[in-house]
């Protein structure tokens, strides 16, 4: 069955660059849900059925490592498995994620090719 | 720390992938760096700081039609005035782009802190620097017209 997605960036410009991405590199997922910071994406985890998170790192408000904390506090919601799209490619972030439970990183800028090859196993 | 022309280097490539790869648009260095910029006109400025054991900003100046032509072909769509799309894809250049200026100067992570991306925008107005600080300014050739990228490190 396809995913439901939720993209989390405070760049809507990103929201939308991600999204397009996704539907040029042919992946096969259902929903795409939007959310602006780590807060927002908690409450959407908590209200839709979504299968997977691609989460910016650098937001306000809550920051993709703060959501990765809080989420993993959340019994209902600590298992979605988040994979992290962002500018934010130093080896301790990325490495901080990790040990959070992020799945995988994705360096911006990205090419609709890169994503597919990302992405693709995880759809 | 990389040599401050190997920066150059490295902001012109990283300029050219992410206009080619995420823009959709093909831009081209025009010309040799710039010492200083002259007031902008009719601009928008995205830029992120950084801080921690390098100091300093990134910033992208677009002249108004300029922005308006990288944000139509950002985002698949045609604006035709200033607004929160254009502020947004314009900060977000400047976020890719600072965040590739991090990486640069540092492969670890957590010793450069980078800022949010902001913008300003206006009629007419000056960028400088207080501080004493390496600078650069690269001007590129985009099809509505030339733009450019300042980069400011604290010595």
């Amino acid at each position: 069955m396809a995913k439901n997605v939720l993209l989390v960036d405070d760049s809507s410009t990103m929201r939308k660059i991600i999204s397009r991405s996704l539907r040029q590199a042919g992946l096969d997922f259902g929903e795409i849900y939007e959310a602006g910071d780590g807060q927002e994406a908690l409450v959407m985890l908590e209200k839709e059925a979504i299968d997977i998170v691609l989460s910016d790192i650098n937001m306000p408000n809550m920051n993709g490592i703060e959501f990765l904390r809080e989420k993993n506090n959340r019994p209902g919601i600590k298992d979605i498995p988040v994979f992290m799209i962002s500018t934010e490619t130093g080896d301790d972030i990325i490495g901080e994620a990790k040990s959070l439970g992020a799945i995988g990183a994705l360096k911006k800028p990205f090419t609709p090719d890169k994503v597919n090859e990302v992405l693709g196993p995880l759809m | 720390m990389s040599s401050f022309t190997e920066i150059n280097n490295k902001i012109i490539e990283s300029t050219i992938e992410i206009f080619t790869g995420m823009v959709m648009m093909e831009v081209s260095v025009a010309g040799e760096p710039l010492l200083e910029m002259a007031a902008l006109k009719q601009s928008i400025t995205g830029m992120v700081g950084l801080a921690g054991i390098h100091r300093g900003v990134l910033a992208v100046h677009f002249p108004k039609q300029v922005a308006l032509d990288v944000t139509g072909s950002f985002l698949g769509m045609e604006v035709e005035e200033i607004n929160a799309d254009v502020q947004d894809a314009i900060g977000e250049i400047a976020n890719m782009l600072g965040g590739n200026l991090k990486t640069i100067l540092s492969d670890r992570g957590k010793d450069i802190q980078l800022s949010l991306p902001s913008t300003i925008s206006g009629d007419e107005y000056s960028f400088t620097s207080h501080a004493d600080v390496d600078q650069v300014i690269l001007p590129f050739q985009a099809p509505a017209g030339v733009f450019y990228v300042e980069v400011e490190l604290e010595r």
